[in-house]
C-alpha cells in the first residue's frame, strides 16, 4: 500500500510543470468575476477574457461567468466576496462591438465604463485584449500592453515553401500576409508594428526585405550569398544584426540602415547566429559552436573577446536578451533523432542573478522577451501537438494556447 | 482507512493531472474588414495579403535523379551524418564525380544548396547547412573544380526530399544538392 500511495504522489510531482506553476502570492492578486448581459452569451469572448484576466498576473478571475443585467449597479449577493465585477455586453450585430463596466464589487461603484467596436469578426480578440489592459491600466497595474501586439511567424506548408502570418498572442486571430515562395524570419521592424523584416528565397541568393503590413510596399534591405537573417532590431529601429555568409561564412553583423554600412562583429570559422542586442546595445548574446556544440555567449560590439555565458548543457541552440537578462533554450535529452526534451533556462549577462529554470516537461524552444521584457512567449510541442506560451516573469503566472500542425519556423512579437 | 486515503489520493492525482494547460477556445470568424477598435489607436487599417505562388521556386524545378540523389544535372548529392558538416569518405566519389561536372560545366552558374534533417532549430540549423554547402563547395576546389561560378546558399530544414518518421529518412534530408542555375 505504501508504494501505491508513494506512486501516486509521484504522478502529482511530475505532473506539475514549472511553467504552469503559479508562484505569486494569491493575495496579491484582485478577485473579479465576470457578468454576461448579452442578449446571445459568447464562449469565445468570456474565455478571451478570462484568459487575458489570468496571464495578467494581477487578477484571479471567478471562472464561472454569471448572467446579469448591464446598466445595474446591483451587485449579487453571491460576488461581494469579489474585489471587482466586469460587467459587459458582446455582440456581433452589424459589426463587433464590446461594452464593459467595471464595478466595485462591494458598492457597485463603477470604476471604467468604455465600448470597443471594429467591423471584422475575426479579429474580435483584439477587442478583449484591449478591454483587460485598459482595466488593467485604470487599476494602475504595472503594464500589460503586450496582450494588444501582434505575433508574426513563419511556417512550412510543403516543402521549400512557407507562409508569414500575423496573430493575436492566444492565435485566436490569424491572417496570411505572404502566401507562396519561401519567405523565412520574420521581425517587426519597428515598436509600431507597422512593418516586419523577412528573407526572401526568390531570388539566386537569400535577399532581405521590410513590407508594411498595411500597404504590402517592400523595401530591399540586402543579400547575402549562402544565408541571411534579421536576428535582431535596435531599439529606436536604426541597426539590424545580422546573420549572413558574404564570404560563404556564418557571421553576425551590425548592419547601419542609414548609411547602408555592414559591420563584422563575429569572426569565427564554425557557426555564430543568433545576435540579439543586450545591455544598452553596446553588447550582443550569441549562439555559437566554438566550443564544439551549440552554446551561449556574450560579445561587446566594439572589442574582440568573447565569453561564455552558459555553462550547462551540450546543446543551447537559441536565446534571447533584454537589457541583462537573457533565456535560451537547452537540450536536455540525448535522442539523436524522436521527441528531445528542450527547456528554457532565464540567466543575466552577469550571471549574477544565478540561472532559473523557466520549464520543465516538453520540447521548449524559440524564446522570445516581450517588448517590455516582463514576459517570454515560446513554442511547446509535447506528444499531445504544438502550443504557443507565455511566461509572466514577474507573477510566474504560465498559459498555454493550442497551435495549428504545421511547423512553425520563426516567431516574434 | 488506507483503501479512503488511496480514493481521496487518487481524486487530487487526477485532479492535478488535468488542470495544468490553461487554454483559450478556438475561433471561426470569417468575415475581413478595417481594424478600427474604438480608442484602439494603435490598430490602423487593415493589413494586407501577398501571394507569391505566382513566382514559382526555383529551387523545386529540379526532380531527384535517382533514389539517393535530388540533384540535377548530372550532380550526385552529398549527404551528412548528424549535427556534421565533414565529408566523410563514402562520399569522395561523389565529390569527385561533382567536380568533373563542374569542370563540364564551362561558365554555367552553379548553385549548391545545404539541408538538414527537422531536427535543429531556427538560425542553428541554417547555419549548419550552409556549413555542409560550404564543405561541398571546398572539396570540389580540392579536387581541382573551378568554383568561380558557383554560388552557395542553405536551405536549412526548408526543403526536406522525404518526411518519414524513419532514420533512412532524416539520413537523406541531411544532404548538399548541386544544380545549374537557369
Amino acid at each position: 500500500m505504501k508504494y501505491i500511495l508513494l506512486l501516486l504522489l509521484s504522478i502529482n510531482l511530475f505532473a506539475v510543470d514549472a511553467t504552469l506553476k503559479i508562484e505569486k502570492d494569491v493575495e496579491q492578486r484582485s478577485h473579479i468575476a465576470l457578468v454576461d448581459g448579452s442578449a446571445v452569451p459568447n464562449d469565445q469572448i468570456s474565455n478571451i477574457l478570462l484568459s487575458d484576466l489570468r496571464i495578467s498576473g494581477h487578477f484571479l478571475p471567478d471562472s464561472t461567468v454569471y448572467k446579469g443585467n448591464i446598466s445595474s449597479n446591483f451587485i449579487a449577493p453571491a460576488l461581494k466576496k469579489q474585489e471587482y465585477v466586469l460587467k459587459y455586453i458582446f455582440s456581433q450585430k452589424s459589426g463587433t462591438k464590446l461594452l464593459i463596466r467595471l464595478l466595485k464589487a462591494s458598492d457597485g461603484t463603477q470604476i471604467l465604463k468604455k465600448s470597443y467596436a471594429i467591423p471584422s469578426t475575426r479579429k474580435m480578440p483584439f477587442l478583449a485584449h484591449k478591454a483587460v489592459s485598459d482595466i488593467n491600466n485604470i487599476l494602475k497595474y504595472p503594464d500589460i500592453s503586450w496582450i494588444n501586439r501582434y505575433v508574426v511567424f513563419s511556417r512550412y506548408t510543403t516543402p521549400g515553401h512557407s507562409e508569414i502570418l500575423l496573430a493575436d498572442y492566444t492565435f485566436n486571430y490569424q491572417k496570411v500576409i505572404i502566401r507562396g515562395g519561401l519567405n523565412l524570419f520574420p521581425k517587426w521592424a519597428d515598436k509600431n508594428q507597422k512593418s516586419f523584416y523577412y528573407t526572401s528565397y526568390k531570388g539566386q541568393i537569400p535577399t532581405l526585405y521590410k513590407i508594411n503590413i498595411y500597404t504590402g510596399a517592400k523595401e530591399k534591405i540586402i543579400s547575402s550569398e549562402g544565408m541571411l537573417v534579421c536576428s535582431d532590431v535596435s531599439k529606436n529601429g536604426s541597426k539590424l544584426l545580422l546573420t549572413m555568409a558574404p564570404g560563404g561564412q556564418a557571421d553576425i553583423y551590425e548592419f547601419d540602415l542609414a548609411t547602408k554600412r555592414k559591420t563584422r562583429i563575429t569572426r569565427f570559422r564554425g557557426i555564430d547566429v543568433n545576435g540579439r542586442y543586450a545591455d544598452d546595445e553596446s553588447r550582443i548574446v550569441f549562439v555559437s559552436n566554438r566550443l564544439g556544440y551549440a552554446n551561449i555567449f556574450k560579445k561587446s560590439i566594439h572589442s574582440a573577446a568573447v565569453s561564455q555565458v552558459v555553462y550547462h548543457g551540450r546543446n543551447n541552440n537559441a536565446c534571447d536578451a533584454y537589457g541583462k537578462k537573457i533565456v535560451y533554450s537547452s537540450r536536455e535529452s540525448a535522442h539523436t533523432f524522436g521527441n528531445n526534451t528542450f527547456n528554457l533556462y532565464l540567466t543575466s549577462l552577469t550571471g549574477s542573478a544565478g540561472t532559473r529554470p523557466l520549464t520543465t516537461t516538453g520540447s521548449n524552444q524559440f524564446p522570445r522577451f516581450s517588448p517590455d521584457g516582463s514576459v517570454i512567449l515560446f513554442i511547446k510541442h509535447r506528444g499531445d501537438g504544438s502550443s504557443i506560451g507565455y511566461i509572466n516573469l514577474g507573477s510566474h503566472q504560465s498559459m498555454l494556447f493550442p497551435l495549428g500542425g504545421r511547423k512553425i519556423q520563426s516567431i516574434d512579437w | 482507512m488506507i483503501k479512503k486515503t488511496i480514493v481521496i489520493t487518487t481524486a487530487f492525482s487526477l485532479l492535478f493531472l488535468t488542470g495544468c494547460s490553461q487554454t483559450a477556445p478556438g475561433f471561426n470568424g470569417s468575415n475581413a474588414g478595417k481594424n478600427n477598435i474604438s480608442d484602439a489607436t494603435q490598430i490602423a487599417g487593415d493589413t494586407v495579403t501577398i501571394d507569391e505562388n505566382q513566382y514559382g521556386n526555383e529551387t523545386a524545378g529540379s526532380a531527384a535523379a535517382g533514389k539517393y540523389n535530388s540533384s540535377g544535372n548530372g550532380f550526385q548529392s552529398i549527404y551528412f551524418a548528424f549535427g556534421d558538416y565533414a565529408i566523410s569518405s563514402n562520399m569522395e566519389n561523389n565529390i569527385a564525380s561533382d567536380a568533373n561536372v563542374v569542370n563540364r560545366a564551362n561558365a554555367a552558374k552553379i548553385k549548391i544548396e545545404g539541408n538538414c534533417d527537422e531536427f535543429g532549430t531556427d538560425e542553428y540549423n541554417y547555419a549548419l547547412g550552409l556549413k555542409r554547402a560550404k564543405a561541398v563547395k571546398d572539396a570540389i576546389a580540392a579536387q581541382g573544380g573551378n568554383t568561380g561560378n558557383i554560388v552557395i546558399v542553405s536551405f536549412g530544414e526548408s526543403n526536406p526530399v522525404c518526411s518519414d518518421p524513419t532514420d533512412e529518412c532524416y539520413a537523406r534530408n541531411r544532404r548538399v544538392d548541386l544544380r545549374l542555375v537557369k
